[in-house]
């Protein structure tokens, strides 16, 4: 039976061969489609890792403070007591630039056992950062105000890295290397990963820091958690007391506009992205359609025949509908061959699940796309009345 | 000849309405799309408000330091005493508008934020670019020697702060907690235009940064105005000449800042470094980007041209019979080819139209108007000929080849 159909197919090959390019080309399509889909809902599926309803960033300008080190760390410290003593504040912490939903990038590697972990990233955060942004301890503790004098400098990790440095071993109390392993860190403590670049990204390896008082000449945002009743007049009085406290420019952004906008940048391409694809696809539908439908037409006669000789309905239908389907075999076997390279050359470092999940996909895409497109005009074959296409003949 | 060929061509597309439908549904959503994609470029790269002398214009935004040995690079926008000490002592620049890219901050009114984006400028900045006003003028180089604090605003925050007051200049608006004396109010700029896109705009003097300091690096870019077109390769050439005499900074080995042209500005951004504008990368991959998408549907309608042309193979062996040639049969396919393309493009020009108007409603990118000219018009023409040639010349070729006898025995 199939030689049977290679064998026809075979005989037509010049007008099958655009067919089977358009199929390709389809697939190809659809399988970077799947690909954005399937790794943005792997990551989306994750857990987010923090709360970030009720926060707002302030960043102000650090450029009119004063650059000693004692007295800006008394400055910081009284206006840290000043915020946490306003009755609509619940938690304080000052934060490096690059916390979550913000624009900003900082990484850094490290090295364990002379194995270096690239784009790590890299958080400078305040004692009470797991108090602002709810974040989940899963092994050892968070930092204490008297980790700032140890000997070694005290880390906590994420969840990632974890499991790219250690495995299944436990991580607390171990010393890891610096960016050029001159300087040892120990771990005091392993969090859930906060996904800080949207819902659609993942979380990468990440390292916090305690911020200390060397950094805060550099240190230019605060993150508060506030309460319930804080609305726009305390955030207009908060703006006030900043802006004279600094006497310099200063911005409050509330972190869920800020998650908002972030998933946005990723949000509005995707779905660019799908309606031209998709209206590629219906475009691509309708031609295969077409086509059939048209070569059926043209084959009334071999139909005919075949009818005229015994074969059922059925039978003649399905012979059309599984011509198309290995027409479609054929080229996806091709498709595959270039799609299977992008997680053996593992591209864009994305896991290979994601192009796995996306060529399973695609292949049934096509596959049903192909169905649904020969169903009719198959249907329409075995409808064809064997007197009536042999008289035309 | 013509006339004949387009009665032909309306006859066949009447006969298989299906076919019809299918070629100018992939014909139109392509044109579509290429449409849309051509007036969001239009908009991105040709002269617009207010950045209208882009011909006599070089952009200054970033400032590149390199350790070649070790590696190292900073890259930053530019500081005011760069531009103020060196770029001003070029000849062949006209005017030069200074300005630093713009910061946010927050402005409370009846209890409701307004976020604020604020630009400090020199005073010829409102004498490069122009700046439609709707009320009161620009501040001038008095107003920034005696650092006045008074601002220039966008019509969309007049309208956010002041609500529908008619006359907003002499009133005061207050941000990060000064109070400035309102001069002028301008129509709002497209949020495409990154370096000219502001809600305020204050005399550099006011800024509480110190623009003195003498360092390379900052947060200022600029728009160098050479007297006419020709000056312009003189002007990038005087400020390469510059940039050798610029000392290079303590553990770095080189200094990079450029003058490029407008576009060459953005793609430096996008793709390029101190030494390549990008132009090259971004070119080719935007271009191998919009063949990529031409595929399918080119495919797509050759298949189905092949169909339909096969289809008439009786019409053609008659012709050929009583002596056509090949040339003239490929002819008449690729018009009648065309004719369809155009009758697409008709219809993808309509759905255009609708797109850019759900765009420009939508307010997408804040400010941006897309709109249909002459020039969006043009390039749809030759897309619609490119197209209608491409997916029509194999058919066409493969139809002429055709021999007479099989043609005529087919009947």
């Amino acid at each position: 039976m199939f030689k049977h159909l290679f064998k026809l197919i075979w005989n037509k090959r010049k007008q099958n061969f655009l067919f089977l390019s358009e199929i390709l080309v389809s697939f190809l399509v659809i399988f970077a489609v799947f690909s954005f889909l399937t790794y943005y809902y792997q990551n989306y599926s994750k857990p987010l890792g923090f709360e970030y309803k009720k926060v707002w960033s302030i960043n102000y300008d650090n450029g009119l403070l004063t650059k000693n080190n004692d007295s800006l760390a008394i400055f910081y410290d009284n206006l840290y007591k000043s915020l946490k003593a306003m009755p609509q504040i619940e938690e304080v912490s000052y934060t490096g630039g690059n916390f979550p939903y913000s624009n900003s990038n900082m990484s850094t590697g490290v090295n364990f056992h002379g194995k270096k972990f690239d784009h790590v990233n890299n958080y400078m955060v305040g004692n009470d950062y797991k108090k602002v942004l709810d974040v989940n301890l899963i092994e050892g503790r968070w930092f204490l105000p008297e980790d700032a004098v140890t000997k070694n400098k005290y880390v906590i990790i994420n969840e990632t890295l974890k499991k790219e440095m250690f495995g299944k071993e436990t991580a607390v109390g171990k010393l890891i290397g610096n960016y050029d392993d001159k300087e040892k860190m120990k771990i005091v403590g392993v969090v859930q990963d906060l996904k800080a670049n949207g819902d659609f990204w993942p979380a990468g390896n990440a390292m916090f820091n305690q911020l200390d008082t060397g950094y805060l000449k550099y240190n230019s945002y605060i993150l508060v958690k506030v309460r319930e009743s804080a609305d726009a007049t305390f955030e207009s009085e908060l703006y006030k007391f900043m802006a004279n406290t600094m006497k310099n420019s200063i911005e409050i952004e509330h972190m869920d506009e800020m998650r908002d906008s972030k998933n946005e940048v990723t949000i509005i391409p995707m779905v660019i992205f799908i309606i031209i694809a998709s209206f590629l696809i219906i475009n691509v539908a309708l031609g295969l359609f077409g086509v059939l439908w048209y070569n059926i037409n043209k084959r009334k006669g071999e139909i005919g025949l075949r009818r005229a000789i015994g074969a059922s309905g059925n039978a003649v239908s399905y012979q059309l509908v599984m011509e198309a389907m290995i027409l479609a075999t054929m080229s996806l076997i091709v498709g595959s061959f270039f799609a299977v390279q992008f997680p053996l050359l593992n591209v864009f470092n994305i896991p290979a699940s994601v192009y796995v999940i996306a060529i399973l996909l695609s292949i049934l895409f096509i596959y049903l796309l192909v169905f649904a497109c020969s169903l009719y005009p198959g249907k329409q074959a075995a409808g064809i009345h064997p007197a009536v296409a042999l008289h035309e003949e | 000849m013509l006339k004949n060929y387009f009665k032909i061509a309306i006859a066949v597309l009447k006969r298989r309405k299906f076919f019809t439908f299918i070629s100018l549904f992939g014909i139109s959503f392509t044109l579509t799309i290429l449409m849309v994609a051509t007036a969001f470029m239009d908009k991105v790269i040709s002269p617009d408000y207010p950045d209208y002398k882009r011909e006599r214009s070089l952009y200054v935004a970033t400032m590149e330091f390199k350790n070649t040995k070790e590696g190292w690079l900073n890259r930053s926008d530019v500081s005011y005493y760069f531009f103020d000490h060196y770029v001003s002592t070029l000849k062949t620049i006209e005017k030069m508008a200074i300005s630093t890219n713009a910061k946010a901050s927050n402005a409370y009114v009846n209890n409701k934020k307004i976020v604020i984006k604020y630009k400090y400028t020199n005073a010829d900045y409102w004498n490069v670019l122009e700046y439609k006003f709707l009320e009161g003028k620009p501040f001038g180089q008095q107003e920034i020697n005696n650092a006045e604090k008074v601002a220039v605003i966008s019509e969309e925050t007049k309208t956010a702060y002041f609500g529908d007051a008619k006359t907003v200049v002499g009133q005061y608006i207050s941000a990060d907690n000064v109070n400035y004396r309102v001069i002028g109010v301008v129509e709002n700029v497209s949020e495409t235009l990154y370096n000219f896109a502001g809600d305020m705009y204050l005399p550099y003097t006011v800024s509480k940064e110190n623009y003195k300091r003498p360092e390379l690096m900052g947060g200022y870019n600029a728009v160098l105005l050479a007297k006419s077109k020709a000056d312009v390769p003189k002007m990038q050439k005087e400020f390469d000449q510059m940039m050798k005499r610029v000392p290079i900074p303590k553990d770095f080995d080189k200094v990079y800042s450029n003058a490029d042209s407008f576009f060459a500005s953005m793609t430096r951004r996008i793709a390029g470094d101190g030494t390549n504008n990008g132009l090259t990368v971004v070119v080719s991959i935007l271009s191998v980007f919009v063949l990529l998408f031409l595929l399918l549907p080119t495919i797509n309608l050759v298949n189905i041209n092949i169909t339909r042309i096969l289809e008439r193979s009786s019409e053609i062996g008659v012709r050929k019979a009583f002596g056509a040639s090949s040339k003239t049969l490929v002819y008449q396919f690729i018009v009648e080819n065309l004719i369809l393309t155009f009758l697409g493009g008709f219809i993808g020009l309509l759905f255009s139209f609708l797109a850019i108007y759900l765009i420009n409603d939508a307010n997408l990118i804040s400010n941006m108007r897309l709109s249909m000219n002459f020039m969006v018009l043009f390039y749809s023409l030759i897309a619609c000929i490119c197209f209608g040639l491409i997916s029509g010349v194999y058919p066409a070729w493969r139809m002429s080849k055709l021999n007479i006898v099989k043609a005529l025995k087919a009947q």
